[in-house]
């Protein structure tokens, strides 16, 4: 059963650190995009004839959309079997939403909101271009848990431009303050094409992240969290026992997911395949009756490459890799491959063993890289 | 059809770098017909990429040109082309001894340099005939008068004859070409005598074998003449016979007085040996033509694969190399830090990065090159003397009575007003001050007694930008001298690392060994853990730096969407790892073992 994710491209601007597909927020766009959405629910409903584990609306911003365009969106994607139970998880921008859109996710089902805030400091979130400030943050905040939603994320960056180790400290307390059932700290990296890559270019001091500094806000983040009771149970993820986001896990564990509208990715049966990036595309193609796969971005997934991504996300996780699952999903085991390497790594007690499971010690985790390649197959 | 002997003329160029000889050989190709305008590329002769990006001739090349002279005779004149560098002086003499004359050729504006000294006398040891030839008249600042004079002083020869050109404008080419046939004396051969044939360079080429080049001194050789190498007595059929013209081109037979090539299915790369004789097996000749003076290597290095399993590969590339390139040498080495590879020995240090770059360039393998040296003479409590071209090899200290260092007699050609910076350069390399002689009035020739450790550091590079490049040098090795040499030794997370030890002067020890582990402390990446890196001398630690830990090296983010570009960018940069070595725990990328060479950047 793959989990499901829709991808929502608009934005009423984008941010200056962001390479997602994303358009600004255009009525006509927007029901082009609608049209296309629905029909591509009608020709890959098959995909998920045995029912969609959780579902994501992710973006772009899926709360910039208006009502009436969110409950078509919504209705569009009531036509799959959801789980009983299901993790369904709405991205939100602080000041793109209202009781209204919340009320109406939450009669859809959605039971989850992930709220992209970054920072509290209302001077870093201008630089970032972010379109909110830190009020924005606490209103939306009263607001969602008004409507009743009873389990929040919070999206924080780490190493912004200018950013001092006490400004993170004070935006994580007062993230905290705020009691989410979960965080998500990011280290911002500059990506190619983006603004803040255009400046670091051009040779403006400041903006490429230092090394060091992020890696004391990572450890500083990290104790802090735990010791107000989160869990780290992913690289960059923190939940209360029990509100481990559910879908993000799904792609942790290798398992197969579905990904809708344009830019999203799919994987399913060993094949990866992306949508059209472009609204256009994306819409004449669905309505010519065929799916909006682009053939460049369509990858037959060798053994090889199935067993370096599932270490490679499973290394991710605190609950690690179970080599019994391994096992059975591969047909070998994980110490016939990687034996000697694990070996070594388990002797520096980079990576350990704990009840049967093999994790990778959270005090590697900001050198991740440098331990997951070495079990890169070739 | 085969000439007469008298219609042959064998001649190569003798030239500084840059004083126009390449453009000087593509106009007498030109002018000659022997390719078409369209046809020549700029400067035939240097066909190897690494010699036009470096605009040197690193090998010799032959081509034969067919001119009508005045005389309405045709002529097949035979140009062996020669490198112009120091390092490759051994090259020199071997297309020198291959030919009856040679055209000097000088640049109208620098004159006479140190080089084109050298290589002038070792043309009048191989008695050839020379013809001056003043170069780049055009230049506005050309004087050729006082070029002559210089020639004439300088050299002591006759100028009153010298050819003034332009290879650029293409002026002076028929005059040149005139004076080849005029002046050159034909080659003295017999074509009824047994065959005697100079091998003076041999290519490989994957079908035909092993392909000497060589130089018909008497009788003559075809398709089916059974050879023999007289230095080894092995016998070969010959299947082909050619010239250059510059490409190989099959001919009948190759008579006395001609150069060409032969092509006998020989396997073995060490059966084509440069400078020996090949003689008829059915009618052999007595005896052998003089050989060569055996290349000396100047310069010794490790040369090891990053990766072990490219040991093999490597290997086959230095023989293969080596064939083309007599002057390398090679044998089989062990580095505890770099495991199994092969101690090589160079002309110079020019000619060690050039088949560090012909390995990766044309065989493609990614090989480390350990920090230059050359041969110590150390003398041991024992009464011993030991031979060490690698540092590694050093006895201990206190096993050591004396060390002896070659030293080389350095000419160094320069106007006068650069005196003073050569002074302070010589000054700075423990040179002794020997002569210095005014050549013209503006222009001086030192000489100096130089270590040899102290030229093949930096110093061409330092001559030539603290003499805005009109510096020019020759040396020769003329014996050895004790120094108070001591072995630097570099540590890298408290293990010593073979192949970066060396061998320095005690007084420079402390200032390069503070050097190096700073350049080193850039040079390796940050791994897991701290790693300090020490220099020592002995058990004496004389520097110490850390590269601290990795402290970040992470994906943020990894959902769906990322998985693929993720994946990608970790094969990606495993594949880059490859590039580094691993030395006990820690990795260490190709540069950090060239860092001892570059320490003055």
């Amino acid at each position: 059963m793959p989990s499901l994710y829709v991808h929502v491209p608009f934005c009423r601007r984008k941010c200056n650190y962001c390479a997602f597909f994303s358009i600004p927020y255009a009525k006509a766009e927007v029901s082009s995009y609608l049209r296309g959405i629905k029909r591509e629910i009608g020709l890959r409903l098959q995909e998920a004839e045995g029912g969609i584990s959780s579902l994501f609306l992710g973006g772009g911003t899926p709360t910039v959309l208006s009502r009436e365009e969110l409950e078509c969106l919504l209705d569009s994607l009531e036509l799959f079997a959801f789980q009983a139970g299901a993790e369904k998880t709405v991205e939100a921008n602080p000041g793109t939403l209202d009781s209204g859109k919340l009320d109406l996710l939450l009669s859809y089902g959605f039971n989850r909101i992930s709220l992209g805030i970054q920072s509290f400091d209302n001077d870093l979130l201008k630089k970032i271009g972010r379109i909110h400030s830190a009020q924005d943050v606490y209103h939306s905040i009263k607001l969602i848990r008004q409507a009743g939603f009873e389990n929040i994320n919070l999206d924080l960056m780490f190493g912004l431009p200018g950013q001092t180790i006490s400004a993170w400290q004070e935006t994580l307390q007062r993230a905290v303050d705020q009691e989410p059932e979960h965080l998500s700290l990011y280290a911002l990296t500059i990506e190619e094409g983006t603004p803040l890559a255009r400046l670091a270019a051009e040779g403006e001091e400041g903006i490429v992240p230092d090394d060091d500094l992020q890696a004391d806000m990572y450890e500083l983040a990290t104790d802090y969290l735990q010791k107000q009771g989160y869990l780290h149970y992913e690289i960059s993820n923190f939940a209360r026992p029990s509100f481990e986001c559910r879908h993000n896990l799904s792609y942790w564990r290798s398992e197969e997911y579905m990904g809708l509208g344009p830019g999203a990715v799919s994987c399913l049966n060993g094949v990866r395949y992306k949508n059209w990036e472009n609204i256009f595309k994306y819409s004449n193609i669905t309505q010519k009756g065929s799916k909006p796969v682009d053939p460049l971005e369509t990858e037959i997934l060798t053994p090889k490459q199935l067993i370096s991504e599932y270490i490679m996300l499973g290394l991710r996780t605190a609950e690690g890799i179970d080599p019994e699952l391994f096992a059975r999903k591969f047909g070998r085991q994980i110490q016939d491959i990687y034996g000697q390497l694990l070996l070594k790594y388990i002797n520096k007690k980079i990576i350990y063993l704990e009840k049967g499971r093999i994790k990778l010690n959270p005090s590697y985790y900001f050198v991740a890289n440098s331990i997951i390649r070495d079990f890169i197959l070739e | 059809m085969a000439k007469a002997s008298s219609k042959i003329r064998n001649f190569s160029i003798i030239a500084h770098i840059d004083h126009g000889k390449s453009t000087l050989a593509d106009r007498l190709i030109e002018y000659t017909g022997t390719l078409s305008t369209r046809e020549l590329k700029e400067q035939v002769l240097d066909s190897m990429d690494l010699e036009r990006e470096r605009g040197i001739t690193i090998k010799l090349q032959a081509v034969r040109l067919l001119y009508q002279a005045k005389d309405g005779e045709t002529y097949e004149l035979n140009l062996i082309d020669t490198p112009g560098h120091v390092d490759f002086s051994y090259e020199v003499s071997r297309s020198l001894a291959a030919c009856e004359g040679a055209l000097l050729v000088v640049d109208a504006v620098q004159g006479i340099e140190a080089q084109t000294l050298a290589n002038v006398y070792l043309a009048l040891e191989n008695d050839l005939e020379i013809i001056p030839v003043i170069n780049k008249i055009d230049l506005p600042s050309a004087d050729p008068e006082r070029i002559k004079r210089e020639i004439e002083e300088v050299i002591g020869l006759d100028a009153s004859n010298a050819i003034l050109a332009s290879a650029k404008l293409g002026q002076g080419v028929e005059e040149i070409l005139e004076a080849i046939v005029q002046r050159i004396p034909p080659p003295k051969g017999d074509d009824e005598k047994p065959l005697k044939a100079l091998i003076f360079d041999s290519k490989f080429d994957s079908y035909k074998g092993a392909i000497p080049y060589i130089r018909v001194f008497d009788g003559k050789v075809s398709k089916g003449t059974n050879i023999k190498m007289m230095s080894s007595g092995k016998v070969f059929e010959v299947a082909e016979v050619g010239i250059f013209t510059p490409a190989m081109n099959i001919v009948e037979a190759l008579h006395a007085g001609e150069v060409g090539y032969i092509a006998a299915s020989i396997k073995n790369v060490s059966d084509t040996r440069v400078g020996d004789t090949i003689t008829d097996a059915d009618c052999p000749a007595s005896e052998a033509l003089p050989g060569y003076r055996k290349a000396v290597s100047m310069v010794f290095c490790g040369l090891y694969p990053v990766e072990t399993s490219d040991y093999d590969k490597l290997r086959d590339a230095l023989e293969k190399l080596q064939l083309n390139d007599a002057s390398l040498m090679y044998e089989k080495e062990t580095s505890a830090a770099l495991g199994f590879g092969f101690r090589c020995g160079f002309l110079g240090l020019l000619h060690m990065e050039i088949v560090q770059e012909r390995l990766e360039r044309e065989f493609g393998l990614n090989i480390i090159t350990t920090a230059p040296s050359v041969v110590y003479k150390v003398n041991t409590v024992n009464n011993e003397q030991l031979l060490i071209d690698n540092p590694a090899l050093m006895p201990e200290e206190g096993q050591i009575a004396s060390i002896e260092e070659p030293v080389v007699k350095a000419t160094i050609f320069v106007p006068s007003e650069f005196v003073g910076a050569i002074m302070e350069l010589n000054r700075e390399k423990r040179g002794t001050f020997l002569t210095m002689d005014y050549i013209t009035t503006s222009r001086v020739s030192l000489t100096y007694e130089l270590p040899l450790s102290e030229i093949i550091y930096d110093y061409f590079d330092q001559l030539k930008s603290r003499t805005k490049g009109y510096a020019s040098l020759d040396y020769e090795l003329i014996g050895y001298k004790e120094a108070k040499l001591v072995k630097l030794d570099i540590l890298i997370n408290g293990e010593v690392v073979d192949a970066l030890s060396f061998i320095v002067h005690k007084d420079r020890a402390y200032a390069r060994g503070r050097k190096l582990v700073e350049k080193l402390r850039g040079l390796i990446p940050r791994q897991m853990f701290e790693v300090p890196i020490q220099a020592a001398i002995g058990s004496r630690v004389i520097a110490r730096e850390s590269i601290r830990a990795l402290r970040k090296d992470v994906l943020a983010k990894c959902y769906g969407g990322d998985i693929t570009r993720k994946r990608k960018l970790l094969e990606k940069q495993k594949e880059g790892k490859k590039r580094l070595k691993q030395v006990g725990s820690v990795e260490i990328p190709q540069e950090a073992f060239m860092a001892v060479l570059k320490m003055d950047d």
